[in-house]
């Protein structure tokens, strides 16, 4: 084991302060990037967990949201031309107001009933799924005894951390744009800060009047007979299409989905002046917690140049010390932003952490430890061998 | 006087040649001179003593000799080299690197490092390999007496054993010339006998040129030769017959 590494192990208290600034730098970048990720997951999640390997959209689409969603229906036929395809059902979204029923005790006093307080009422989002078992509209992670629930007419199902809000629970009947609902399932994982979600299918939907109808559907949801054959689907399916649609993988698609946040200027001057403040405030608690750890063993840095060992060298053990401590930084912003994102999660708040965010906030905070420890080399030239001779 | 230091030298041969050496420090508005044109030599073999009272100039000579501290005026011929002040920086650490050993009176050892790894790092910066460097480095600790102690930290050892372990961080390197400050005097009588032991030893086994400033006269017992310093100038330079069995008393 390196000095650099064993001194790093040994004297761990000494350095904490700067793993820290780096842990919470990082928190800061990760956490506020993965709720504005997480925001937009909230939305999609139901979309991108689906067993649906391509999706056609209008050509102008950049993502899910925010672009031109309805297609013409004459699509469906054209896309199963393709030898691959093994089935096609359209994404459904719809809207509408959503209200619990209180049971009124008529024997109850006045006072009583106003205590009560009134219904509560919510805008919500409709997530809708096919029923046939195995459909391409179906999240992967969905049981098939809640399939078999929404079966049922006029029956929808409730993220836990949306229960609260709309005033239900499992069993209770509920208002959506004025016709009776049965909440009969209860999710878990599809939490949506913004707007409660419920999920109904496309049958019950149809039946309370939302359906799309008419020559345009929503976009087009696709199963393949190889999902490992996606990317190659796709590139045939927009030949095929010859730019009258475009076709996504799932994954194109619910990146393209992260990415269309950052679209919003504010949210881009938000993170940046994260990122700033969290550089500054790395940069300044590291560099001075090096300076010092540093100083502390200059008498040994000394005593190393006595024997000869030269400057160049005690700069690479410097540099090296900065990298390993930008490695720890790395871990502890990681395991902090894990550990806030599952706090986060029982308050109906996603912190999304793909893994290209936390390989560039990796990146950025090593950076900002070796920045730190390139900084705090100045202190080197104290270790003058010739203090040591009394 | 003609004299040629040398780097494989037989007992006797001269290791450095230093002559007028000057070196002053600034104080306050006026310079002092702290080494006053002295001429030093030191040879293979020998156990040379620098005696003399505190600011009498004997660390600063042998930081001027050792290429720590540059001097005002002089010229210091150190085994193959001729006029080491005229190298460049690296090249002096390079030349100090590759002969030379020091030995301080604090222990300097890195808190985080076991008695082995504090050897071992600097075998490395010589460019030896792990396995190499492990080897060395155990034999040196053991010939220092510290075989059973390879894995403690400088927390866990005794005073005397971390001066052990600083010489044989100095020895490992097989240095031709070793360099002592006050060896001993953060010690004991029973360790500082163990260490001044081990400095006659480097001399007389390794042929190792040692110099070890100190002011303690119960050392004088040791050495080959005693150079007494006052003032930034040589006042005697005595040789004398070592007694390897002599005893420190204790303080």
């Amino acid at each position: 084991m390196s000095l650099a590494l064993s001194t790093l192990l040994f004297e761990w208290r000494r350095y904490m302060a700067a793993v820290m600034a780096l842990a919470l730098s990082g928190l800061l970048v990760l956490a506020m990037t993965g709720v504005f990720i997480g925001i937009g997951k909230g939305f999609t999640a139901a979309i991108e967990r689906s067993s649906a390997d391509i999706y056609i959209m209008q050509p102008g689409a950049k993502a899910l949201f925010g672009g031109p969603m309805g297609m013409p229906k004459r699509f469906i036929p054209l896309a199963y031309n393709h030898p691959e395809v093994v089935e096609i059902k359209t994404l459904d979204l719809s809207g509408g107001n959503f209200q619990n029923i209180k049971t009124v005790d008529p024997t109850a006093s006045a006072a009583d009933r106003a205590r009560q307080g009134a219904p509560r009422q919510k805008q919500v989002l409709v997530n809708i799924i096919d029923t046939a078992p195995g459909s391409v509209t179906i999240p992967k992670d969905y049981s098939s005894e809640l399939v078999e629930a929404l079966r049922q007419p006029f029956t929808v199902a409730i993220d836990e951390t949306a229960l609260t809000p709309l005033g239900v629970k499992l069993g209770d009947k509920a208002l959506f744009n004025g016709k009776t609902v049965t909440v009969v399932g209860v999710l878990r994982g599809y939490p949506n800060m913004m707007q409660p979600t419920i999920v109904m299918s496309r049958d019950s939907l149809r039946m309370l009047g939302e359906a799309f109808e008419g020559p345009r559907v929503g976009p087009l949801m696709i199963r393949i007979k190889d999902p490992a054959r996606a990317p190659v689907v796709v590139a045939q399916l927009n030949a095929m299409g010859n730019g009258q649609w475009k076709a996504w993988t799932r994954q194109q698609l619910a990146d393209a989905n992260a990415a269309s946040m950052f679209e919003e200027g504010i949210l881009v001057i938000i993170i940046g002046g994260c990122v700033v403040l969290g550089v500054i405030i790395g940069v300044a608690i590291t560099w001075q917690t090096l300076r010092g750890a540093i100083m502390a063993n200059i008498k040994e840095f000394a005593s190393l140049r006595a024997l000869g060992v030269g400057m160049g060298s005690l700069r690479r053990i410097v540099v090296e010390l900065s990298f390993w401590v930008g490695c720890v930084g790395v871990a502890a912003a990681i395991l902090l932003t894990w550990l806030l994102s599952l706090f986060a999660l029982s308050f109906a708040v996603i912190i999304a952490l793909p893994f290209s965010l936390l390989l560039a906030v990796g990146i950025g905070l090593i950076a900002i430890a070796m920045v730190s420890g390139l900084l705090s080399l100045g202190i080197l030239k104290n270790s003058q061998p010739a203090d040591l001779l009394r | 006087m003609s004299i040629h230091t040398k780097v494989h030298g037989k007992h006797g041969d001269f290791a450095i040649e230093a002559n007028g050496v000057v070196k002053r420090f600034k104080s306050g508005k006026s310079w002092v001179e702290v080494l006053k044109g002295v001429d030093f030599d030191a040879r293979h073999g020998d156990l040379t003593m620098v005696m003399g009272p505190s600011g009498s100039g004997k660390s600063t000579l042998i930081a001027a000799l050792s290429g720590l501290l540059k001097p005002e005026e002089g010229r210091v011929d150190i085994l193959d080299v001729d006029d080491l002040w005229r190298l460049s920086t690296g090249r002096i650490d390079k030349f100090r690197l590759d002969n030379c050993g020091f030995i301080f009176q604090g222990f300097n050892l890195f808190p985080a490092l076991t008695a082995l790894q504090q050897v071992e790092t600097v075998l490395k910066f010589q460019g030896l390999t792990s396995g190499q460097a492990k080897k060395r480095a155990t034999i040196a600790l053991e010939e220092v007496g510290l075989g059973h102690r390879l894995h403690l930290r400088p927390a866990a050892l005794s005073g005397g054993e971390k001066q052990r372990v600083a010489i044989a961080r100095a020895l490992a390197k097989d240095p031709k010339i070793l360099f002592a400050d006050e060896p001993t005097s953060a010690l004991d009588g029973e360790n500082g006998q163990v260490v001044i032991k081990l400095l006659r030893r480097a001399a007389t086994e390794h042929g190792a040129a040692v110099i070890c400033v100190t002011h303690d006269p119960r050392l004088e017992a040791w050495a080959d030769r005693v150079i007494h310093i006052e003032d930034g100038k040589i006042l005697d330079d005595q040789r004398r017959i070592p007694d390897p069995n002599a005893i420190l008393a204790s303080h």
